[in-house]
């Protein structure tokens, strides 16, 4: 029993990562990111082909995918200024999309469709032993983020966010240019997901462009709106509440055996809609608060 | 030269189903200011509902209309039950409930009619010839359709009292307020109608390729784009950038291939967002 | 106290010692767990629920004659969702809560991709109706316990290459569903083509939820082609074809089994497929195991066994796999097991199609040959199974088999 828990905490710690880099991303800048699966895509694939076909050792592949993630949200970042918020978040899903078609495309680099197999593992080994040197791993990936995240939040750079948060213009009229610091704030929440992404190469061992659809996304989305936008603790319990839905629709069948196996799929994407109606209108803490300037 | 030219027909076909979506969008955007992602779902609910209305009388017309009376029924229960609700939030927050809503009502779907694909039982005819060119008629039947659906939008907008006040809600919110416009009579009709209008493309796009519970999701993306690029809260340009997007993905496939000429709408919405926000013929609401 | 102690000592000493023991100790023998990993929600949930029923039904059938080598057979179910990441958290349940012994029944390429190093870890067998070619060799396939059931889609690829030279079709062109199994059945077609000094006119890879493929279609035409092969799923047949026909397109069509069946028949119109060509590999219907499989299947979903070809293959898993386990003895562990398995499906040897039938001849010292209901099973050196190809036409609305071709 303990394996299969300690999978699920590995898989959770994965995901608590990609939340805290949309956490991040939303909560100081107030950008709304529909395209962050293609972050977490671009990271699982850097680390997918350069363990493999690179034969890199992964730490390689984990700092490139953390990298070229970062990179990436840079022209999104300078995008994002010139937009208002609703245009940016179908712009993100259209960037999403498109790393996904480039993937299903550029089969000379990423073998397309088939995806990429044999992805080493971050602990070689079997058993409990391995399995929980790797949740510690990804465990400690997410203490250093947190800290960083507090630390970012204490900075000047941080109060400086905040400022433009609170009154963009009087910062503009002060001589700083926020859009450079939005930017920054992206990236690094880039870099967390493409982070993520590297762990779950490793750890589910096969990559393929189907795993890394918009669905991915609204997923995280529903996990910080459930557990509260912009606040770590909000990252960590919306995942587990996530994480718990999605396994426990396996125990579900069970309990509720005269529901059709097959429609639990259709249920499955029921509840998260309605989940995200029913916090948007109801408890929104913060969703759409004073996080944003532009109404 | 045949062969650009039945491009150039296969890619205005394909704009058609992206033109009504857009304009289904481009109306709320206009008005209700937002965009509905729930758009691609309720072309869904539309698709079904005229395979039910065609199933049961076999004539397309009942089929037609039973399916944009389904779309028109869903696109005022979401705004009843959610969006009016949010109606003091940002655009965001109905953003996201749209989404929810969009999930829903796939669920539903796929409760309700299973995941494997249906068909609309249609006599397949082979098609006229203009010259080396093949013209089928059941595109002309669908072109003249689209065609009718937008005069009949235009006719509501533009002819009777209360498109005029949509107009005025569009143009400037808070002044429709102050001259004593009621919100809800203008709201209720605008979601009919994009309900309808959504429900119309589905029932196209399910007539010429299949009905399954993904359908309209997968189709969302070209429409926000052209509704974009036509230019937000313009009719006109939301089904003529409809057409142009059809038109370009079909005629650049040569070029770039099947894969990427999925990206070329979002490339052309980049561009246009970048470059010229208001659209082709949008107001100067300004995108930023 | 001390008393209470020695008790209390001596009673964890005998529930260890009865926890420790080897079962055998008592009247039966371990049961043998088999991990039933099926779709049962997601693309592949048409096939998954039957999949593992039959998995259930096989399992009763060989404990009703008696278990395999004195072992009853139990069944762990769970559901794939279709989905990697899912598959795996499914995959280290049942091995590491349930302690299975094998997994069977995993669907999309994707899943048993990622489930099979799980199972080379855990030292257990796989088997599987994978398509994608990665899962025959290393690294996927080091230790030789996966085994396909399912033709690759290579093999599929050839056989339309044959049945292509047999009707003397000579510009053929290709059109694929852009993911692993549509483009390896026309990249199995276009090497076995071209292998015979041909070559292929035109190819194109079609992306999914397409409003319409009318300049794909296109592409393909203007090559002026006489027949059209595709690796493809029904919807986007049923688009394709309705195009090709709307537009007047006058062309032959050889289609995939899953793809070209009743339900296109049905959506399309006799006159829009009067003609095509459906492959699919040979079902054995002719057989006994056939028809075990066949009423097991009705029984239990109500449909011909023939609707759903997978399920076909789980329940010749069991039933292998018993034999196998039959074969190899008691006590054996997942290598003995494995190395019977060729033993007890492949040519030479008395054709046996039940477990039952099985087991006696094994008990009389025979070499056995089981001819399953989804093909006859005979392993290749990389565990896939060599099944022979039906070749039907669709004549007037009704899929008529004219030939078989073996490759």
């Amino acid at each position: 029993m303990e394996a299969y828990l300690i999978a699920i905490l590995i898989v959770t710690a994965i995901y608590v990562l990609l939340s805290l880099g949309l956490t991040l991303q939303y909560g100081l800048t107030g950008l709304i990111n529909f395209g962050h699966v293609g972050f977490f895509c671009i990271g699982a694939y850097a680390a997918a082909i350069l363990s493999t076909a690179g034969s890199m050792p992964i730490a390689v592949g984990l700092v490139a995918g953390m990298l070229l993630a970062g990179l990436a949200a840079i022209p999104i970042g300078l995008v994002a200024l010139r937009l208002r918020d609703d245009y940016f978040a179908i712009v993100t899903l259209g960037f999403s999309e498109t790393v996904r078609l480039v993937i299903t495309s550029e089969g000379w680099l990423t073998k397309g469709v088939q995806g990429i197999p044999g992805i080493p593992k971050l602990i070689d080994g079997v058993g409990t032993g391995p399995a929980l040197m790797i949740l510690a791993l990804v465990g400690f990936a997410n203490i250093l983020a947190v800290i960083a995240f507090l630390r970012i939040v204490k900075s000047p750079f941080g109060r400086m966010i905040e400022a433009i948060r609170d009154n963009e213009d009087a910062v503009k009229a002060l001589g700083k240019d926020p859009a450079r610091f939005k930017i920054q704030v992206l990236v690094l929440g880039a870099v967390l997901a493409g982070l993520s992404g590297g762990f779950y190469a490793h750890y589910i061992g096969y990559v393929s462009p189907d795993q890394f659809l918009p669905i991915v996304t609204f997923y995280v989305w529903m996990a910080i709106i459930m557990g509260g936008v912009g606040r770590i603790s909000g990252a960590l319990v919306g995942t587990l509440l996530l994480m718990g839905f999605l396994e426990g629709s396996r125990f579900l069948r069970d309990l509720l055996p005269f529901i059709s196996a097959v429609e639990m799929a259709s249920i499955r994407i029921g509840a998260v809609g309605l989940a995200l109606i029913l916090f948007t209108i109801y408890r929104p803490q913060g969703l759409m608060g004073d996080y944003t300037r532009r109404k | 030269m045949a062969f650009w030219i039945e491009l150039l027909i296969s890619g205005l076909v394909a704009g058609l189903v992206i033109g009504l979506s857009a304009l289904s969008i481009t109306l709320v955007f206009g008005i209700a200011r937002f965009p509905n992602a729930a758009t691609g779902d309720t072309m869904t609910v539309g698709a079904y509902g005229a395979l039910l209305g065609h199933r049961a009388t076999n004539s397309l017309l009942v089929g037609g209309l039973t399916g944009a009376i389904a779309g028109a029924i869903v696109g005022f229960l979401g705004y009843w039950f959610i969006f009016r609700k949010l109606a003091q939030r940002s655009n965001v927050a109905l953003l996201v409930a749209s989404i929810g809503l969009a999930f829903v009502l796939r669920a539903i779907l796929g409760v309700s009619f299973g995941h494997s694909q249906q068909v609309f039982q249609l006599p397949l005819v082979r098609p006229w010839r203009i010259g080396d060119v093949p013209v089928h008629p059941n595109d002309l039947v669908l072109a003249g359709a689209c065609a009718t659906i937008l005069a009949i939008v235009f006719a509501i907008l533009h002819l009777t009292p209360i498109g005029r006040r949509m107009r005025a809600v569009a143009d400037d919110p808070a002044l429709a307020r102050v001259s004593g416009i009621s919100p809800s009579s203008v709201m209720t009709v605008l979601w009919l109608l994009a309900g309808a209008v959504s429900a119309s493309a589905g029932i196209v796009a399910g007539i010429k390729t299949v009905v399954s519970p993904e359908m309209g999701w997968d189709l969302l993306l070209p429409a926000f784009a052209a509704a974009i690029v036509g230019g937000i809260g313009s009719p006109v340009g939301a089904v003529v950038a409809g057409l142009l997007i059809g038109v370009v993905q079909e005629m650049a496939t040569p070029l770039v291939g099947f894969t990427y000429k999925i990206a070329l709408s979002f490339l052309l919405m980049l561009v246009v967002l970048l470059v010229r926000p208001r659209g082709l013929f949008g107001k100067l609401e300004g995108a930023r | 106290m001390t008393i209470d102690r020695r008790i209390i000592l001596q009673a964890g000493a005998s529930a260890l010692a009865l926890g420790l023991a080897p079962q055998g100790a008592f009247a039966q023998a371990e049961a043998y767990r088999i991990g039933a990993l099926n779709p049962v929600t997601g693309a592949g949930s048409p096939y998954g629920s039957g999949m593992a029923e039959m998995i259930f039904a096989a399992v009763d059938e060989v404990n009703a004659a008696g278990g395999a080598a004195g072992r009853r057979l139990q069944v762990f179910a769970d559901d794939t969702q279709t989905n990697p990441q899912s598959a795996v958290l499914a995959a280290k349940k049942l091995i590491e809560v349930n302690k299975v012994n094998a997994i069977l029944g995993t669907w999309s390429s994707g899943v048993s991709l990622a489930v099979i190093p799980l199972v080379n870890d855990a030292n257990i067998l796989l088997m599987h109706t994978s398509g994608a070619p990665a899962l025959s060799t290393p690294p996927a396939n080091a230790k030789g316990y996966g085994y396909r059931f399912q033709a690759t889609n290579d093999r599929f690829g050839r056989a339309f290459a044959e049945i292509a030279v047999k009707e003397g079709y000579k510009r053929p062109v290709t059109m694929a569903f852009n993911n692993a199994s549509g483009i390896g059945n026309t990249q199995g077609f276009k090497k076995a083509w071209e292998a015979k000094g041909n070559k292929v006119l035109a190819e194109v890879v079609y992306e999914p939820n397409q409003p319409s493929y009318r300049a794909e279609l296109q592409k393909v035409l203007a090559a002026r082609p006489d027949v059209i092969v595709m690796g493809s799923f029904l919807p986007d047949t049923t688009i394709i074809l309705r195009e090709a026909f709307q537009s007047g397109a006058n062309v032959k069509w050889i289609i995939p089994g899953w793809a070209a069946n009743p339900q296109l028949i049905r959506a399309l119109g006799n006159e829009a497929t009067e003609g095509v060509i459906s492959v699919d590999s040979v079902a054995n219907e002719q057989s006994a195991s056939f028809a075990r499989y066949d009423a097991a299947y009705r029984k239990g979903q109500s449909q011909p066994g023939a609707s759903n070809v997978y399920a076909a293959m789980t329940y010749d898993m069991v039933i292998t796999l018993a034999l196998a386990i039959e074969a190899a003895g008691p006590g054996a562990g997942t290598a003995q097991i494995n190395a019977k398995i060729r033993e007890v499906a492949n040519p030479a040897g008395d054709k046996v199609f039940s477990f039952a039938e099985g087991k006696t001849a094994l008990a009389a010292g025979k070499k056995i040959n089981y001819e399953g209901a989804s093909s006859v099973l005979d392993f290749d050196e990389f565990g896939d199974v060599t099944p022979d190809f039906g070749v039907f036409f669709i004549t007037k609305g009704q899929l008529e088999r004219r030939y078989v071709v073996k490759i």
